[in-house]
């Protein structure tokens, strides 16, 4: 037996079943039970309820082969804005039973439970199945839990009855649970890693946990020796209490449609990510050492550039700068093109002072100074209420033109009050006669 | 402020080294001062009164004190704001309950509806909002106007949420 305890750590992983499909389905009663689908505005499938994944519909289908497969298909332009609301009423309704919360993605968190069992004299499952309850009951859509003496094993127990499953794997009983789980579904375990545990004749996370640890050592590196002591049931990932942006990296991307080869309109949407992932950036109070843009093309091939920056920044000026020096390097006038992104990398904090021999350090600071005030007007006015003129085009055209331009529900019914900039930040289920 | 020798004496200490010790705490815990030379002064006396800075006489100064005990709109409509939706309303099914068609409601899901609650409820794929009646142990849904009928539900009656209160913005 790997553990003979029940739960020397107990970690709790919260993952909403089929999320951004299923907010749609718990503001709109007219979606229950039918295939739906998020991510008009992208061409592709972002989410789908069951229903839908039960015609074959998977993430990433482009629409037309879903209309094929499954023509009463309701498709629908991704609602961002609700699904963060949701999300982010899903990690309070955790909190109200723990302060360890770590938001692992916009639809999933893990929470360590341990010692709370003593403290609230219910058991991990009881603990488990009121959390459950409560986001259930409170946001309209169902959830999957899985509770385990790591965060390696809580994730195999809530992908294991998805969706709205609960399963709770106490210590002496990982081996049951893992015979059957293919080790491919293991969290970590990338395709590259399961092809070369198949070879070795490994085919189960029993199989992988099982091993002796010289074994482990002798063939793989330290990530995957955690996971596999982690599969024991030894806790050695901490739940990481703090939101999502604790950010290794910030992306920012935008699907266009039509496809377009107009150079000035290409470099306009990259300009609106890049002030995007600027505004992130400051709001986070973080610095990027590195950036990465990119073009995917109409069939769908990416080219990117990596560069370094000569000082960290989070004002656009900046980043712009050295993307309008190389932004040609990438863009090809003959080609359609069909989205652009930024990526922000090494990332740090702000608040430290960098200096340079140059001076440009000052000139950063002026733009510090002058972003504050920006900030400050978008808190008040909305976001954007001013912006770049190299973003011009991609502000005041609609990101999608035709039918995949279809505004959200939400946008489209505003009420009093609220403009098209700025909405309250409650759900909203539509009219009730 | 006494010496070392006087608080030798004064706590019984044996070795000045212990008196070094006990002002070094002291200091390290911002009740005395040690200037270059040693010498001791107090800077945190008990029975002492903060100095908060002068003060007008008169009435202003309460405000803040007060402020504590008011509320945000937000705070007055909205209890559990993790649960809280908004619904615009349409039709005049709800008229004598004085709901007209474009109002906001605000209404919390996962809250056991009373007797008499108006509520939100699903019926026929849609949202419906009427007053929540139950008789003899039987559920049914009661409109606020005489034009529409009662609702007795077929099967099991889909209560979504309790309405918490009604928004109207004139401009």
């Amino acid at each position: 037996m790997f553990l003979d305890k029940m739960f020397p750590r107990a970690i709790l992983h919260v993952d909403g079943d089929a999320f951004f499909a299923a907010c749609e389905v718990s503001l709109n009663p007219k979606l229950k039970g039918k295939p739906v689908v998020t991510g008009l505005e992208r061409g592709i499938a972002s989410a789908m309820t069951y229903e839908a994944k039960a015609k074959g519909v998977t993430r990433g289908m482009r629409l037309f082969e879903i209309r094929k497969i499954c023509p009463d298909v309701i498709i629908l332009p991704s609602d961002y804005e609700t699904y963060s609301i949701f999300s982010h009423r899903m990690f309070n309704i955790v909190r109200r039973y723990t302060t360890v919360v770590e938001e692992y993605s916009i639809d999933e968190c893990f929470a360590d439970l341990t010692g709370l069992d003593s403290s609230s004299g219910l058991s991990y499952t009881e603990i488990a199945m009121a959390i459950k309850r409560d986001l259930e009951g409170e946001l309209g859509m169902t959830f999957s839990v899985g509770v385990s003496t790591s965060k390696v094993l809580a994730k195999v127990a809530s992908k294991l009855k998805k969706p709205s499953g609960l399963v709770i794997i106490p210590g002496k009983e990982i081996e049951a649970h893992l015979m059957k789980l293919p080790i491919e579904k293991v969290w970590g375990i990338g395709s590259q890693t399961s092809l070369f545990l198949w070879r070795q004749g490994i085919h189960t996370a029993l199989e992988f946990a099982s091993k002796t640890e010289e074994w482990v050592k002798e063939k793989f590196s330290k990530p995957h020796e955690e996971i596999w002591h982690e599969l024991r049931g030894v806790s050695l990932y901490r739940v990481c209490p703090g939101k999502i942006d604790e950010h290794k990296s910030i992306s920012k991307t935008r699907t266009f449609t039509p496809a377009s080869n107009n150079r000035e309109f290409i470099f306009s949407q990259l300009s609106k990510n890049i002030e995007n992932a600027c505004i992130k950036a400051r709001r986070h109070h973080l610095v990027a050492g590195e950036i990465s843009f990119f073009l995917k093309t109409q069939e769908f091939r990416y080219s990117t550039l990596e560069l370094k920056l000569s000082l960290p920044a989070n004002v656009p000026e900046q980043i712009l700068k050295v993307v309008i020096a190389n932004f040609d390097k990438i863009y090809l006038p003959s080609v359609l093109y069909r989205a652009s992104g930024i990526t922000l990398r090494k990332l740090t904090d702000a608040r430290v002072i960098q200096t340079d021999l140059f001076g440009q350090s000052i000139e950063v600071q002026s733009f510090n100074k002058m972003y504050k005030e920006i900030d400050a007007l978008s808190q008040k006015y909305g976001k954007h209420t001013l912006f770049l003129g190299s973003s011009m085009k991609a502000m005041l055209d609609a990101q999608h033109t035709g039918d995949r331009g279809r505004p959200t529900v939400r946008k489209q019914e505003l009420f009093l009050g609220e403009t098209q900039r700025k909405r309250l930040g409650i759900p909203f289920m539509g009219e009730v006669s | 402020m006494p010496g070392y020798q006087e608080i030798m004496s004064l706590a019984g200490f044996k070795s000045k080294n212990a008196v070094y010790k006990l002002i070094n705490k002291l200091v390290e815990e911002g009740i005395v001062e040690k200037d270059s030379k040693g010498k001791l002064t107090p800077l945190k006396l008990y029975g002492e009164i903060k100095m908060l800075g002068l003060v007008e006489a008169g009435f202003a100064s309460a405000a803040e004190e007060e402020l504590v005990d008011t509320m945000s709109l937000d705070e007055f409509l909205i209890d559990k704001k993790d649960a809280t939706y908004m619904l615009r309303v349409k039709g005049d099914s709800m008229i004598d309950a004085g709901i007209q068609e474009g109002d906001m409601v605000l209404v919390e899901r996962s809250k056991p509806p009373r007797e008499g609650d108006i509520v939100i409820a699903e019926v026929d794929g849609g949202w419906t909002m009427k007053y929540y009646r139950k008789k003899a142990g039987k559920v049914y849904l009661e409109p606020a106007n005489k034009n529409y009928p009662l609702i007795f539900p077929q099967h099991e009656l889909n209560i979504a949420a309790v309405v918490k209160a009604v928004i109207r913005k004139y401009r």
